[in-house]
């Protein structure tokens, strides 16, 4: 970029985790309430594109968890993986499982579907950061 | 290869040792056929679930064609082993050659019609590698794409037949179909059926007008033109006809074709030959006039005409291979092929020429021969049926010219004054010398010693003409039978004497370069890639636009299309309640804003702005969604909307200037008018059918109890249609890594210019 917005860069480089962890929240209470992998995952990405743009690329994919196309595939792997179990237990592919932990008095619930949910969300992130990215780089090389 | 070239370099491997296989096959397979009687069944389970099992089914007729296979080609292997022994790819020939094998015992041997397609086709395709086989030849490797479209084409032509026969019958067994030949017979679609299996045997066996790509598979290695040209592959064809001459020997079509095809096969090759120079050409145009022999021999209504289907097909076998390895160790040692060079090699090719002249006497015919077992069967077929009087004069022209064919390879290349260019040529080594002597002495050695062939052969007519009163295949050398023979000598003679005259005159005939099949079917190649062009050119012009418009205008097109044959019931349309929504005002303002953006689109000019106002109608949409009950599509409207603005927004800037196309705008709104219409029809006719709540009912009980959520979109997403969801996920990601290299290709191109 050739014009530097201090303000902005400012804002931005918190604004970046804030959204991280809105998209996570958003991730986690997807099963009950509006939300879910899919509109974390596309949060995600706004966040990674406010730093691509009020930076650079380079460093909005020094702050990805992995390489975005890495990412992409990861989370396709992780959603694969999470269907395995419900194979074991003799049912189809992707049957997911439930699990019950007592701590005191409160049951927190485990199951299958939060991994295939992390894993919708890292596929969206890696796939549309890729696009971004690959976007993105064309400019400022042009004279 | 010249003689020189053979010589130096032997760092290749020896394959002889996998001669063992073929041979092995062979001797297992001839103590079979005379401890186990015939047939053998096997049935194994492939895929249940669609009913394809692997039938084997091996009668007389299958065994005929293994004992040629595994025998054949165990000296094809034996010849190879010398052939291909200074050649940097002999690996790669060998395992072609394995591969066919088993093609060929599989296609021979299956019962199960689409085990036996599979095969067939593998057959096809490996005739393809081994025609291509130099493939830095460009003449080879057109000839080896005129190969494979042929035959592969001709190849889905028959999996067409097959499914049909199959439907009519109810079966997928090939002799369960033959036998059920009064129900085929009546069907409607016979004629169909008929065509189809036609193309599909035609084009292997390379009858006309589909001749012409045998004689350019020459470009393949001798061994292979041997072995899939000559004595194995192009049989197939026959080998499908005769199975199914037993159902269909009744039919006038079928005769018809047959003889008609057959006949011009027969003569048009037979005159074609006349033109070649080169040995191997010549050859194989006679091996296509044998196959029309073989195509008519089918047609022929009497039972007779079975024993010479079996007799004349192993007679050939019997005397054209071992011609084709003696035009391959010809070419090996002189390093041509051209009939204008090649004469006088008696002296330094002894072993070959004796060869030559083995197989020679039996390919004409001569007493004492195979080949003169195989004409006298031919003879009887032909004097048990009013033949068409053409026909048989046709037959004769054919039977002449394979003598003079003959004489060519026995004498025109041996006798002669000597040519001084091949002082130097010595005799190629015994591995190339064994199969044509082995093999042409068999030959010879079946009408002497006919205890094992005899009923094997006889057996296999049986096949083809169960009703057939058969006797054996003992020739007739009656005065009447030396007398057709004689008079096919002499005439044959005459033809070879005066074969320079007429290769002259029929080589003049240039017209027959030009509008003869193989340049007719060059042409419509060339035409396709032509038409392919225009139509790449026409509808994949890259401007964006135009793409839209097309894809708008087909699919208004095609909406109309049934509105007007009334699948669309339109009644209702006007008369529906509408839904009524509590949020009203919101939805208002929602509509107000999609309104407003699409309004404002045709009027803003730049890009910027533009995507400003269509971003309006995409946040329009997301509250919309958003009090119309679809809070999670709202969120991921919102989520979309705002990314694709930013980015766009960040990205567009910096691609040069808005297109150059001029924009035909009045056609451009007229196709966006009509597009609105139709959709707020569209629209409006959904909420004029009742919809049916089943399945959204079903969702929202079992959320909770079942999958233990209560964001029922979440819940179907990721639980109860999480398959779909990891299909689309990985849609995304794979998406993204063909866009990837796509994108930087771009960014270097910037980078560049």
């Amino acid at each position: 970029m050739t014009s530097r917005s201090i303000m902005l860069e400012y804002v931005a480089r918190s604004a970046y985790w804030l959204m991280l962890l809105a998209s996570v929240w958003i991730l986690l209470r997807g099963h009950n309430a509006p939300g879910g992998g899919f509109i974390a995952g596309l949060m995600a990405v706004a966040a990674t594109a406010l730093l691509a743009i009020v930076y650079d690329v380079d460093s909005a994919r020094r702050r990805l968890p992995l390489q975005p196309l890495q990412l992409a595939v990861a989370g396709v792997l992780l959603a694969l993986i999470s269907g395995i179990p419900g194979v074991w237990d003799d049912n189809a592919f992707l049957t997911h499982q439930w699990w019950g932990i007592e701590v005191g008095n409160n049951v927190f619930k485990l199951s299958t579907v939060i991994i295939f949910d992390v894993g919708v969300f890292a596929a969206v992130w890696g796939a549309f950061a890729t696009y971004l990215f690959a976007l993105l780089d064309t400019q400022g090389e042009v004279t | 290869m010249s003689h020189a070239d053979a010589r130096v370099g032997a760092t290749n491997r020896d394959m002889l040792w996998l001669a063992l296989i073929p041979s092995g096959l062979f001797i297992g397979l001839v103590w079979a056929l005379s401890a186990i009687a015939l047939p053998w069944q096997l049935q194994l389970d492939w895929v249940p679930s669609l009913g394809v099992g692997l039938d084997w089914y091996i009668d007389a007729l299958s065994a005929q064609f293994l004992v040629l296979i595994t025998g054949i080609g165990t000296m094809v292997f034996i010849y190879a082993s010398g052939y291909m022994a200074h050649d940097a790819n002999a690996g790669r020939f060998f395992l072609l050659l394995l591969l066919f094998m088993t093609a060929m015992v599989g296609v021979v041997s299956a019962d199960h019609l689409l085990v036996l397609f599979l095969f067939w086709e593998l057959t096809s395709l490996i005739s393809f590698f081994l025609v291509g086989f130099k493939h830095t030849d460009e003449q080879a490797r057109a000839s080896a794409r005129q190969a494979l479209f042929i035959t592969l084409g001709g190849g889905l032509a028959l999996l067409a037949a097959f499914i049909l026969l199959a439907q009519i019958t109810g079966t997928w067994s090939l002799q369960a179909i033959v036998a059920s030949g009064p129900e085929l017979i009546e069907d409607p679609r016979l004629p169909a059926v008929l065509m189809l299996l036609f193309i599909g045997c035609f084009t292997k066996s390379a009858q006309f007008p589909f001749h012409f790509w045998l004689p350019n598979a020459m470009s393949a290695p001798t061994p292979a033109s041997a072995y899939l040209h000559s004595a194995t592959m192009v049989k197939l064809g026959i080998y499908l006809l005769a199975r199914f001459d037993p159902a269909f020997n009744e039919l006038l079509l079928w005769e018809v074709s047959l003889i008609g095809i057959g006949t011009i096969t027969a003569v048009w090759a037979a005159l074609l030959a006349l033109r070649e120079r080169d040995l191997k050409r010549i050859l194989a145009r006679s091996t296509v006039s044998a196959l029309g022999t073989l195509v008519l021999l089918i047609g022929l209504p009497n039972e007779e005409a079975a024993l010479a289907v079996i007799a004349f097909l192993f007679a050939h076998a019997l005397y054209k291979a071992p011609l084709f390895f003696v035009a391959g160790n010809i070419d090996h040692a002189t390093g041509t092929r051209s009939i204008d060079h090649l004469m006088g090699l008696r002296r330094q090719m002894p072993f070959t020429m004796v060869a030559a002249i083995l197989a020679s006497l039996s390919m004409a015919g001569l007493p004492l021969s195979f080949g003169y077992v195989a004409k006298d069967v031919v003879t009887t077929a032909k004097s048990g049926t009013d033949l068409l009087q053409i026909v048989s004069y046709g037959l004769l022209f054919v039977n002449s010219i394979a003598v003079a064919v003959a004489a060519v390879a026995a004498i025109r290349v041996f006798w002669g004054p000597a040519n001084p260019a091949f002082a130097r040529v010595r005799e190629v080594s015994w591995r190339m010398l064994l199969p044509p002597l082995l093999i042409a002495i068999v030959g010879l050695e079946f009408e002497l010693m006919p205890a094992f062939t005899d009923p094997l052969l006889v057996d296999a007519a049986r096949v083809i003409a169960p009703a057939a009163d058969i006797g054996d295949l003992s020739a007739d050398h009656s005065i009447a039978t030396f007398v057709t023979v004689a008079e096919v000598l002499v005439i044959g003679l005459v033809l070879f004497l005066f074969w320079e005259q007429l290769h002259r005159y029929l080589a003049g005939l240039a017209r027959l370069d030009h509008y003869g099949c193989a340049a007719l079917f060059e042409r419509l190649l060339a035409g396709l890639t032509r038409v392919a062009a225009w139509h790449t050119k026409t509808l994949q012009h890259g401007n964006l636009s135009g793409y839209m418009r097309l894809t708008l205008v087909v699919l208004l097109l095609f909406g109309l299309g049934a509105w007007l044959a009334g699948d669309v019931d339109g009644s209702g349309l006007w008369a529906s309640s509408w839904p009524a929504y509590e949020q009203g005002w919101a939805l208002l303002a929602a509509t107000v804003l999609i309104s407003a953006g699409a309004l404002a689109a045709p009027f803003v000019y730049g890009r910027l702005a533009l995507l400003m106002v269509i971003g309006l109608v995409g946040y329009g949409s997301a509250v919309l969604f958003l009090f119309a009950g679809a809070p999670d599509v709202a969120f991921t409207q919102f989520m979309v909307e705002t990314v694709l603005v930013v980015v766009a927004a960040a990205v567009l800037p910096h691609y040069g200037a808005p297109s150059r196309y001029p924009e035909p705008r009045l056609l451009n709104a007229a196709v966006a008018v009509a597009a609105g219409i139709a959709t707020f029809i569209l629209l409006a006719h959904m909420f004029s059918v009742p919809s049916d709540r089943s399945l959204a009912e079903w969702f929202a009980t079992n959320s909770l109890p079942e999958a233990h959520g209560r964001n029922v979109v979440n819940v179907i997403l990721v639980d109860f249609r999480a398959l779909d969801t990891f299909g689309e996920i990985a849609v995304v990601a794979f998406s993204a890594l063909a866009a990837w290299p796509l994108l930087r290709t771009m960014r270097k191109r910037r980078r560049t210019s």
